[in-house]
This record gives C-alpha cells, structure tokens and sequence, in this order.
C-alpha cells in the first residue's frame, strides 16, 4: 500500500477510536468514581460540545486579535440554539480559565463622542453600568501578574517575533499619549507626537524578520491599530467649506489591554521612575483618575520618549499590561 | 448555571502548567531549547528564585508536554512532534487543531479573498511548480505574486468588460484577487503566524506546523489514489511528508528520502539503491528549493542578484532549465 493510503486509513483508525472513547467517556457506566457529579444524558454532551466549540472559537479569533463577537458566537458556535447563549458561555469560561488561564473580557462600547470625559473614564474603567455594551469580547490572562513577560506574552501574542514586540511598544505609546491627552488626539497632534517617535513615514511593521516589510507606512500600520481595535479613528465633517476634524481615541481593545495601569507603568518607565516617586504618582493620578492637567504631562512624557527613541533606536516601552481582573483564579488551583 | 459542571484536567494540574500552555500557543511551536527557556522562566517565577535554563531536562518538558496535551485533548487540539526538513533536524513540538484544513484553520483569520488566494498559493506550490522534473514545492516571491488574481476563466472575453484597466477584460466580480501590495502583506503575516517559512534563498515553503496540522487535507486535496503519481509523497524512512530531501533519479519513481533521516536509513540496507526501482541513489538530486537552486542556471542568476532583477533571472534560469531537462532528463551539474 502506498503511505498515503497507509498514513490516510491510520488517520481514519485514530478518528474513530477518538470518537469512541469521546462517547464512551460521555456514557454513565464509564464515568468512573466522578459518577454523582454528570448531569444526565444527551443534553450534557450538547453543551460540553457547545462550550468545546466555543472554546476553540475564542481563541481562533483572539489570535487574529479580532474581537470574539456574541454574534459570531451564535453563528458559528450556537445556530439555531442561541437561547442557550449563557449556559455555554459560561461554562466555556471555566474551561478557559481552568485550561487556560485565561477568559474572556467584555470589551468597552465604541467610543461615543457625545460622551463627557468623565462618562468616557467610567467607561473605561467597567462596563457594567447601563453603558452601551458591545458585545464583544477579547481574551485576557487571569495568571498571576508575574507571569506577564516577554517570554510568557499571554493571549493575542506571537511571542517569538521582534516585530510583534515592536508593534506592541508602538500602539502601547501611542495609547498612552491619548489617555494621558485626555483620552482624545487631534490628528495634527497624533502626527506630530509620532514624528517625536521617528515613525511619521514608516514604522516597524509586525513582522521585520520578514525581508519583504520590515517596516510599514505608517497609515497601513495605523489601519491595523484601527482594524483590531487598538486605535479609534473619528472624523467629523464640519461643513462645507470647513476642514474635516479628525480625533484619534483608544479603541475598545486598546482600552482592555493597556489600561490606565499599564499607562502609568509606560509613565514610570520613560520617567525611570519606580512606584516610590511620589511627585510622577501624584501627577499620574492626576492625569488618570480625574483627566484634567493632562496636556503637561503628556507632553513631557512624549520628549522623554522620543529621547529614549533616539538613544537607542528602538520604539519601547513597557509592555506591562492588563491588571488581573479576577481575583477567582486560584480556585481553579484547588483540584 | 450548570455550576456542577468541570472541565476534566489532568492531577496536578497549575498556574505553571497554564503558563507554559499560554506560552505554547503564543508561539505555535516549540524547540526544546525555546522550552527551557520558557520553563526556567516560569519556574523563576513560581519558586522565586533563578533557574537557569540548561538545568531544564527533556524529562520535566516532557511532563509538561503530557500535560498539556492531557489537557487539551478533549478540545481538539493535540500535541505532535515533528522535526524540521532541512539543517540538522532539529525536533519541534507543534501545537495543533487535531481536525484541520485550511478554511476552518484560517477562516475565522483571514477574508474569502485571501482564503481564494491561500488557496492558489497552495495550489502552485504542490501542483505547477510540483513536477516530475522539478519537485519544488515551494515559491518564490514573483510565483507568489503571479497567483494574486484567480486565473482568468475561458469564457471570460464573452461577457469582457472593456472598462477594465488598459481594456483588460475583468476577472469575475465574485473574486477580484489580491493587490500585490496586499500579498506580499499576507505573505509576511502566514510567515508570522507560523504557516509558511521563507528560506534564505528567499523561497516560501510549509512550515512544519503547517505540514503536521494540515497532513490530511494535503493528502486528500493532492493526491489521486489511483495514480502511481503522488504529488505529496513520503519519506521512505520516517514516512513523513517530504518538502525538503532526496528523490530517486528516475523521474517517474516516487522513493524520496530526507536529508536528516539518510545516515539512518541506509546503515539498515545492504546497498545504496532506489528502494523502489533499485537505481542507484546518488543524494544529488532533489526535492525542495535545491531542486531549482542546485542548478547551473541559478547559480548564474544569483551572481546579478539585487532587487528587481533577481526575478526574472530565476525565472529564466527555471525556464532554461526545465527545457534542458526535458531533452536529456538530466540536471545540469557543472
Ligand atoms: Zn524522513
Ligand atoms: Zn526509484
């Protein structure tokens, strides 16, 4: 026989014993010493499928950094069962977390340019309260905090690019100076902040080990920020006659991944500050909690950073992001 | 909720076994030495205290490996080790849909324009430039961009549309194709995500992980089961695809054999023949992108090699080539 008829009836053998053992493990008599704690019959193994579905879904989509969308759930995942939405979300959370580490985190509403800043803080900060929801999801990392580093990047990473670091330096800075703007940018001031950073032309592009673009223009790369939800681009027509008004804001994803945590981590880092410099921490709170005053530091925050750009010709900072959001992960510990 | 409800996990199981499973997925792949790495980084932070990464040994990977594949398994994702082609073979362990082809892979990843273009992509690779005489099966950037747009159909100057650039009839509206700008934008984004690999002669081929996790689909898709032709074909000694060794010289003859599994190979038979045809195996003639660069014809070409012209040297050295070839059925060695 040749290997491919051998390799393809293996392949064929494996699939079905995986299918045994997959309905043998879903029937009572093999459910072994855990026996008390199945929930009966076809509609258990319904849902273990859904909350697999989903599972796999979340993290195909995460990978994309696309947002994992209720809808697509109930396409893709669901059909014609979308009543059964919580159920199955909310046991693929706990195979998420329990598996993973990991789970999914409802990403703020779009920006909505009638909202006051301090609306648009609360937003940012939890989007539970009556706020416009979004319906999306992204995942995150409930491992511990010290477990965020370069080398262990958590969800949404490819870890062993240099561009994918670089990327992530960029839209990290870029989010930091419009949080610490007051959550909004004009675009001469977007342009002129990355001209400080030496990216008004090119910047660096995700993936430099590839010969063909190891950098991009920067309108493609600022494109990308908007297409996964980093950046939020809005332009309003002012009339005829009138310039339009263009105002770059921190997109949904980018509000999740570096928060105001994570800025203030960017902060302390250009500063070379630790936690202890309570004149930078004073200020920070300033400019994160109440908005106001932000303009100041913004802007020297931006100098030291195109300084540091300078010295060592490479976009940076931290890249310590998203808090731990659940303090329920240890007990997934206790099995 | 069904609060009842949990989801199996091997005993024992971690925040450090999440964070190396974390760590696996981000990458897609592991070396051992990536894995030491990671692991003494995670220990560091678990016992906090330093580890070095030598003090990782394959043992500890391995229970983490089990583990990981333990806790996977009823989700459809598995674990395969697999070595790369080419260089010393280094092992690589491939974390992978267990059930896999490229629209479920990729779709939730990629438009239906770019799905239609991978699609050709794969095509010219294990089919036009996949021949008797020329077994590439792999590309280089101007193959690439000569699949951007669907072929033309036949009927297509039926219904020609005459306002397209330079009077050009249209492709179908279906499918409009990619812009080159946004293949060779693809093309960096597949090597990113770690489907495709690009050599340093600049030749796109299948990674590793793209040839465990896509195994069946290549088979099914490429071969006709009642050929004697395979289009993928296997190496005789570890059976896996080859995109990258030895073939037989007789073109007609199927027997491939990696580099890396060679040594092996022939220390457990009597002479070094064709296990199929029992011509005699010479290692010089070859699957992969040394079918094209092993050549004069590119060795030529590569002597002017710099931007744009590069190109078409290659392409005419392939030309030439292949017409060579084709009179005396041998390869040019100088
Ligand atoms: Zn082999
Ligand atoms: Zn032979």
């Amino acid at each position: 026989m040749p290997p491919a008829q051998q390799r393809r009836r293996r392949q064929a053998a494996q699939e079905e014993s995986d299918e045994d053992v997959r309905q043998r493990s879903a029937s009572p008599e093999n459910s072994g010493s855990d026996g008390d704690e199945r929930m009966g019959g076809i509609e258990t193994d319904e849902t273990s499928q859904w909350i697999k579905k989903l599972v796999r879904y979340a993290l195909a989509c995460d990978f994309a950094r696309t947002p994992i969308r209720r809808d697509g759930i109930k396409e893709k995942v669901l059909g014609r069962h979308g009543r059964e939405f919580k159920k199955v979300f909310a046991g693929a959370q706990k195979q998420l977390r329990a598996t993973f580490g990991m789970e999914m985190v409802e990403l703020p509403a779009k920006d909505r340019n009638l909202l006051t800043a301090d609306q648009k803080r609360k937003a940012a900060k939890s989007q539970s309260q009556k706020e416009p929801t979004s319906n999306s999801y992204m995942l995150v990392s409930v491992l511990p905090t010290e477990f965020r580093t370069p080398t262990l990047p958590g969800p949404s990473r490819v870890a062993s690019s240099e561009g994918e670091a670089a990327y992530t330096a960029l839209y990290s800075t870029i989010i930091a100076i419009i949080t610490l703007s007051g959550g909004e940018l004009s675009d001469p001031r977007l342009r002129r902040h990355l001209q400080r950073l030496n990216a008004t032309e090119n910047m660096p592009s995700m993936n430099p080990n590839d010969n063909n673009a190891p950098n991009e223009r920067a309108d493609a790369v600022l494109q990308r920020m908007q297409k996964q939800g980093y950046l939020h681009k809005n332009v309003e027509n002012k009339g005829l006659g009138d310039e339009d008004s263009t105002t770059w804001h921190v997109g949904p994803r980018g509000k999740v991944e570096v928060n105001h945590e994570a800025v203030a981590a960017i902060v302390r880092k250009v500063f070379d500050a630790g936690e202890g410099n309570e004149e930078l921490e004073k200020k920070l709170q300033v400019s994160l909690e109440i908005q106001e005053g932000k303009a100041a530091l913004a802007g020297v925050a931006e100098e030291e950073e195109a300084e540091r750009q300078e010295a060592n010709g490479q976009p940076g900072p931290s890249t310590r992001r998203r808090r731990r959001t659940r303090a329920d992960a240890e007990e997934d510990d206790e099995e | 909720m069904e609060e009842e409800w949990e989801p199996p996990l091997p005993a024992g199981y971690n925040e450090t076994n999440r964070a190396f499973l974390q760590a696996f997925i981000a990458r897609g792949t592991l070396t051992f030495r990536e894995a030491q790495t990671v692991l003494a980084e995670i220990k560091s932070i678990s016992m906090e205290e330093q580890v070095d990464p030598a003090s990782i040994e394959m043992e500890e990977f391995s229970e983490y490996i089990k583990m990981a594949r333990e806790a996977v398994e009823a989700l459809d994702f598995d674990i395969r080790l697999t070595r790369r082609q080419a260089g010393a073979g280094e092992r690589v362990w491939v974390f992978i849909n267990a059930h896999s082809d490229p629209p479920t892979q990729m779709a939730t990843t990629h438009t239906a324009e770019e799905m239609a273009y991978i699609k050709r992509l794969l095509d010219s690779m294990f089919e036009e430039y996949n021949t008797q005489r020329m077994e590439v099966m792999a590309v280089d950037e101007g193959q690439a961009l000569k699949v951007s747009r669907p072929p033309r159909s036949r009927e297509s100057g039926v219904n020609g549309r005459p306002n397209g650039e330079n009077g050009e009839g249209a492709a179908t509206p279906a499918d409009r194709g990619l812009k080159h700008s946004e293949v060779l934008s693809l093309l960096s984004s597949l090597v990113a995500e770690g489907w495709l690999e690009k050599s340093r002669r600049e030749f796109y081929s299948l990674s590793p992980r793209s040839l465990v996790e896509l195994w069946s689909w290549l088979v099914e898709t490429y071969n006709d089961p009642e050929d004697d032709w395979q289009n993928i074909k296997f190496c005789e000694a570890c059976k896996e695809i080859i995109t990258y060794g030895q073939r037989c010289s007789v073109v007609e003859c199927v027997a491939r054999l990696h580099d890396i599994c060679q040594d092996g190979y022939w220390r457990t038979r009597r002479d070094k023949k064709c296990p199929k045809c029992e011509t005699a195996w010479d290692g010089k003639h070859f699957v992969g992108e040394r079918a094209v660069t092993s050549r004069a014809g590119f060795q030529r070409g590569r002597g002017r090699k710099s931007g744009g012209g590069r190109r078409s040297d290659l392409a005419d050295a392939i030309a030439a080539q292949q017409a060579a070839a084709e009179d005396d059925g041998e390869d040019m060695e100088d």
